[in-house]
């Protein structure tokens, strides 16, 4: 969804209208039809009752977006190193790369019990489960960013008698990034669907526990106002995301 | 929402490549060896420092427990499997269908679009307690998430493939007098048919994922009611039970996606 050359205004105000007539349509359906607000309540309603909520509300939101930040940065940062040392080193790649595969077929929120018991009912075991989730697409795309490199290149410099780490740092990771950052983008939200899920599993703050008490208590104005507050925050981390791939990776060809 | 697409892409363009061009001992050679050394090792450790159950119980042990408890654990899994299936294969129709609906009307794909990736941001699971509440604790309400998960994998990953094939080739096919539909059908979908297939490999492991983790909020039966209600029993041999036989059911749902591809998709 990249805005068409020329007309940026016409970027922003499409989406931004159809959301706003999308907010409208809501509304007036909510109101019109014969619903009951206890299925489907006004957006109006639900925004209220977000501001009813609101201080707790920005205290789980700050908490969620910590966990799901420490988690990203984390399993980021292993999947690159990961993803590095596969590409690098084959016999590596071999043996632990099915075993990644493996690894991901395994329902997280499954374990979410034990890595409480693990890691201790803190910060921490949420942080795990982000992480989790989080280094497996990292890997999978700093390996493959890493092969994808012009094996000419690489003879080239190599014919200039570049040593192994200025291909490294000249070529071969340069090269990977745009396709790491698209994984990147894609860890943020999963890492986000981490940290929520791992707030289900005992925790006071977080927007996962307010999920769950919204269920029990059956609040669906609640959960509305939670659903959007998900959304506002998975958006606001992409797009963190997004503006520091376009500044570091400014030499993106089309990844 | 193209990272999607292109993460699908690279991922699985990175597992075709190394299951392509090997025969069958080459390809699970290494995964064989490595598994074999993770759970020997781990059997090793759990037996040499007399690791509690309740921490980490040994694959042996696991194993006994899915022997012992195979006839719940079958129920169990079957029930998840019908409603993974279900969810998939209707989030498939519906992705495909309104991929298709939106290329063949640019204003509607140019009003809906906001809409989706609006959606889209939401975090799956925050979703879920509001299909509990709708539709009950039944099957429906997993099926629903499942349906959500893949048509929107499915949607993004189709709406690339389809609008992939040149305008040249498109304007040729109109001067000659083909309907939009008929264009659809004979050049654009074909074309869509590796960019779908890369979306149905991404959304079948999500099937099974989104699956259970709907019936751990609230079920009767399956994989993920079996995994709650141990939990609460303190029975930790018994999460590890139902998590191996989950995995190995989404692995096996995996490769036999992979090997209908391979024999299906014969034009890549």
């Amino acid at each position: 969804m990249r805005p068409q050359p020329g007309s940026p205004w016409r970027a922003v105000a499409l989406p931004l209208g159809t959301i706003l007539g999308m907010a409208v349509a809501w509304e007036v359906v909510a109101r019109g039809a014969d619903i009951s607000a206890h299925i489907f309540p006004p957006l109006s309603v639900v925004l209220a009752e977000g501001w009813r909520v609101g201080p707790t509300l920005a205290r789980s939101v700050l908490r969620t977006f910590i966990e799901t930040g420490l988690g990203f940065i984390l399993g980021a940062a292993f999947g690159i190193l990961c993803g590095v040392a596969f590409a690098l080193v084959r016999p590596l790649e071999r043996a632990l790369f099915p075993l990644f595969v493996v690894s991901q077929t395994i329902p997280v929120v499954a374990f979410g019990a034990l890595v409480i018991i693990w890691f201790g009912n803190t910060i921490l075991s949420k942080v795990v489960i982000a992480f989790y989730l989080t280094f497996f697409p990292v890997t999978v795309n700093t390996h493959s960013g890493m092969l994808a490199v012009d094996p000419q290149k690489i003879e080239l410099m190599r014919a200039f008698g570049a040593s192994a780490s200025q291909i490294f740092w000249k070529l071969r990771f340069p090269a990977a990034l745009p396709t790491i950052a698209v994984a990147l983008r894609l860890g943020v939200s999963l890492s986000l669907i981490g940290a929520i899920v791992g707030e289900w599993f005992g925790d006071t703050v977080g927007l996962g526990v307010m999920l769950i008490q919204a269920m029990y208590t059956e609040s669906v104005p609640r959960l509305w106002a939670l659903i959007i507050t998900c959304g506002l925050l998975g958006a606001s981390l992409y797009a963190v995301i997004a503006v520091i791939e376009r500044r570091v990776v400014w030499w993106r060809t089309d990844a | 929402m193209a990272d999607r697409r292109l993460m699908a892409k690279s991922a699985l363009g990175a597992a075709r490549l190394n299951l392509g061009r090997a025969t069958a001992l080459q390809r699970f050679l290494p995964l064989a060896v490595s598994l074999a050394v993770l759970l020997g090792t781990w059997e090793i450790v759990v037996w040499y420092f007399d690791v509690k159950v309740f921490v980490l119980p040994a694959p042996s042990a696991i194993a006994a427990e899915v022997v012992d408890r195979w006839p719940i654990l079958q129920k169990a899994v079957l029930a998840t499997l019908n409603e993974a299936l279900t969810g998939f294969a209707l989030g498939i129709a519906i992705g495909l269908l309104l991929a298709m609906v939106l290329v063949l009307t640019p204003p509607l794909e140019a009003a809906l679009m906001p809409v989706l990736v609006a959606i889209n941001c939401v975090p799956v699971v925050a979703y879920t307690p509001l299909a509990l509440i709708w539709l009950g604790i039944g099957p429906a309400s997993k099926i629903a998430m499942v349906v959500i998960a893949v048509s929107f994998v499915i949607l993004l990953n189709t709406l690339q493939g389809l609008k992939r094939p040149e305008e040249g080739q498109i304007n040729l096919m109109r001067s000659f007098g083909a309907s939009r539909l008929r264009i659809m059908w004979t050049l654009r979908l074909p074309a869509a048919m590796p960019s779908l297939v890369n979306g149905m490999r991404v959304g079948i492991v999500r099937a099974m994922i989104i699956a259970i983790v709907s019936e751990m909020l609230g079920a009767y039966r399956g994989i993920g009611w079996i995994i709650f209600q141990a939990t609460q029993q303190v029975n930790f041999l018994q999460v590890w039970a139902a998590i191996a036989v989950s995995s190995v059911a989404s692995m096996v749902l995996y490769l036999l996606l992979v090997w209908v591809d391979r024999k299906v998709v014969w034009w890549k």
